[in-house]
């Protein structure tokens, strides 16, 4: 059982690293207008290359 | 050239917005940069060339973070929300994790010490959950009790700072139990079902989305072009470029001479309208066809869009004393709860004390009236929204509940079921004095103080020169006619034939003109029912409802349009002969709509138990309906009907639904009967049904044309 000291740290180093990521992911706002791309079909064309 | 606009959440002061401007300034392709500091927007006027994002990551290099515009205060709300329940999410994950092995550690004898060790892990887990994720419900808690009230949320933090307390105890001293698991579990389920209402009450937001089609800038042109203005600067007397495709910022008149616009947003209706010089084109409206210029005629608040959402706004004030009324509903049932509480706690104490806190806990949570409290005040709003999308505004949310007990409607004839403009069909001159152009130039210039519908059939009427005249002392009489003394002392009348003096004919429908004591000439006028106006008729009738036409317009004019619909009629009645038809009627207890123009029934309005109006143009806001109709279709009548049935239908739906659930899960709780994630779970679901039942009227079907 002494596996735990370690596995429970790694478990908490992960989803330290999880909720770092979803809070970035909020904040830079990538859960907003998540059916935006399917408009974009609508929109003109820059002209650019891809 | 082009625009875009920014919202910068983080400008506070004249320092930022100095900040922003210089760095703005400090590149070429942006022209103009205009600071809003109360509305922390910024407007950029910048070349085609450079891209708005450039533009965004510029301003985020000074210190700020900007959004390109949109609805950021909800926005941000929603993100905050969402991180709240994401951590909630993890959380309760690894709590639930390490709760199944202290189950199964239960069973085979675990050694204390792996115990401790894993009632310590999920301290930690649960402990950013109770201390970050369940913060709305403290604060929220904490204000409804300063403010000497208490609020929904009050069970629900006693709940959670009780089990998160006791397990803190139970950990340190490494004796008694831990509910950890409850403590995440009543967090995430009741943060979800708050995050899936707030995003289905944004959908009900009537207001909020009728000012967000205003665009925030606008091109003024002057001598030397056109220039990016913000729209708060244009004057009345302004000119304006609204480019393809643009919405038109400010109401105003066409100067071109063909414009397509999509109106939809003031009316609900996706015919487009064609323009042409003079007409009148309204603020939020699209324009569909080639840029034009237009003069603007009014402030960007004064425009007919921001009267409707002022309009629309009383009617949520009142919506705001429903949850006024709810929240009164929860002073009474929260002490309840709580003292039920408290009792199952200390019954479960002779009973069996290791369920007592499960119990009181599981209590705490399932009886909150939440469901019930959002029972009406939901159904209301999303049909008030559904409404607004059809062309129907409420000025009065209580009419919503009156017209189902409507059996009566009353309507104006002349501009309500028949257009709103009549025409001249045939003009008979009875002097050598006077010509036909001659009559009709007197009769378009003292029409022209009348508001009555016949007299809009001479406004088009091309006045030469020549014809010109002044008059003084204009009197109108509702109803009968309009008189005018000319400069040389002679009385000029224009109006019925009892009005002007002329020989009275029976079935005689014309307009006479009287010059001094000669009739001059007569005309005749006349207005085809509206298209719609047999479909909308045909369908009050399918409600149970009698329409019936309540007009001060002659007897042979009633008739005819009556009989055309097929309904009954009252003709020739004054504005206060219909204020006393209605009177009548209620005393007889009949509920009364009466569905006028809004302007010459105002009284008769007031005196029904409903007042709608239709609405052509101007003066929204002077008429005291309840009910403006938008769209020139009568058929919104019938669905004004069908959506407060459907309202009604599903206002029961959801109290009977909340009642019920609250009363059969209280008792279940209360005799430790149900698990407390089961309460959590029932609690969350039964408030998401509620909203989910109410966002079905968003979905009404408008009355086919027939």
């Amino acid at each position: 059982m002494e596996i735990l000291a370690i596995l429970i740290p790694i478990s908490i180093v992960f989803i330290a690293i999880a909720a770092a990521i979803f809070v970035w992911a909020v904040n830079h706002k990538q859960f907003e207008q998540l059916d935006k791309h399917g408009f974009d079909i609508f929109e003109e064309d820059s002209g650019e290359e891809p | 050239m082009t625009l875009c606009t920014l919202s910068v959440d983080d400008m506070h002061c004249s320092a930022c917005a100095g900040k922003i401007q210089r760095t703005l300034s400090g590149i070429n392709s942006i022209k103009t940069a205009h600071i809003n500091l109360v509305r922390r927007q910024v407007f950029i006027e910048h070349d085609e060339a450079l891209a708005p994002l450039d533009i965004l990551s510029a301003v985020e290099s000074a210190g700020f973070s900007p959004a390109l515009s949109g609805n950021t205060e909800h926005d941000a709300e929603h993100r905050q929300l969402l991180k709240r329940l994401g951590i909630a999410g993890l959380g309760m994950m690894q709590v639930m994790m390490v709760a199944i092995a202290l189950y199964a550690g239960d069973f085979s004898h675990m050694e204390p010490v792996y115990k401790d060790l894993l009632n310590f892990v999920s301290l930690l887990f649960a402990t950013p959950v109770v201390c970050y994720s369940a913060v709305p419900f403290f604060t929220s808690a904490i204000g409804s009790i300063r403010s000497r009230g208490l609020n929904m949320d009050v069970p629900i933090a006693l709940a959670i700072a009780i089990a998160f307390s006791t397990s803190l105890l139970a950990t340190v001293s490494g004796t008694g139990d831990v509910y950890y698991d409850s403590v995440v579990m009543f967090t995430f389920l009741l943060l979800g079902a708050r995050y899936i209402n707030a995003g289905l009450q944004h959908r009900f937001d009537v207001s909020s989305k009728l000012l967000s089609a205003l665009p925030a800038n606008a091109w003024r042109l002057d001598s030397t072009g056109q220039h990016a203005v913000a729209v708060e600067d244009l004057r009345a007397g302004d000119r304006i470029w609204v480019a393809e495709g643009e919405r038109i910022p400010v109401d105003g008149r066409s100067e071109d001479p063909q414009v397509v616009i999509d109106e939809a947003v003031l009316s609900g209706e996706s015919d487009w309208v064609e323009k042409r010089i003079e007409d009148r084109l309204y603020a939020g409206t699209l324009n569909l066809g080639k840029g034009f210029a237009m003069s603007v005629t009014a402030r960007f608040d004064q425009s007919r869009i921001a009267d409707i959402a002022r309009l629309a706004d009383q009617a949520e004030i009142q919506q705001a004393s429903i949850s006024q009324l709810t929240d009164r509903i929860a002073r009474v049932f929260i002490p309840a709860v709580l003292v039920l509480a408290a009792i199952t706690g200390i019954l479960w104490q002779f009973v069996d004390p290791t369920r007592a806190l499960s119990a009181t806990l599981t209590v705490l949570v399932v009886s909150c009236p939440c469901a019930l409290s959002l029972a009406t005040p939901a159904a209301l709003t999303a049909a008030m929204t559904r409404l607004r999308q059809l062309g129907i505004v409420l000025t009065n949310s209580h009419a919503l509940e009156t017209i189902n007990t409507v059996d009566k409607v009353y309507l104006d004839k002349t501009g309500t079921l028949t257009a709103a403009t009549p025409s001249i069909t045939a003009t008979q001159t009875f002097s050598t004095e006077f010509d036909e152009p001659a009559c009709l130039a007197l009769a378009a210039q003292l029409e022209r103080y009348s508001n009555h519908a016949y007299a809009k059939a001479f406004h088009s009427t091309n006045i030469s020169p020549r014809h010109r005249s002044r008059f003084f002392g204009v009197t109108v009489k509702t109803g009968e006619g309009v008189s005018g003394i000319l400069s040389n002392g002679i009385e000029v009348r224009i109006g019925t034939a009892a009005f002007t003096g002329a020989k009275k004919i029976t079935g005689d429908r014309g307009i006479y003109l009287a010059f001094g004591s000669d009739i001059i000439a007569r005309f005749d006028i006349t207005n085809s029912i509206r298209p719609d106006a047999s479909a909308a008729v045909t369908s009050l009738k399918t409600f149970g409802i009698t329409p019936i036409i309540l007009s001060g317009d002659s007897r042979e004019r009633c008739k005819e349009t009556a009989a055309n619909l097929g309904i009954a009629f009252l003709a020739r009645h004054t504005p206060e002969a219909k204020l006393e038809a209605i009177r009548a009627d209620q005393s007889k207890g009949s509920h009364v709509l009466m569905l006028g123009d809004g302007i010459n029934d105002v009284p008769v309005l007031a005196g029904a138990d409903v007042s709608a109006a239709v609405m052509e143009a101007s003066d929204l806001v002077k008429s005291k309906a309840d009910i403006l109709l938008l769209s020139r279709k009568l058929t919104s009548l019938a669905d004004l009907f069908r959506i407060a049935r459907a309202t009604r239908t599903v206002t029961i739906q959801n109290l009977a639904w909340a009642t019920a659930y609250n009363l059969t899960a209280i008792p279940l709780a209360a005799l430790g009967l149900m698990p407390p994630w089961l309460a959590a779970l029932g609690m969350a679901t039964s408030s998401t049904l509620v909203m989910l039942n109410a966002s079905r009227l968003l979905s009404a079907q408008p009355t086919q044309k027939v």
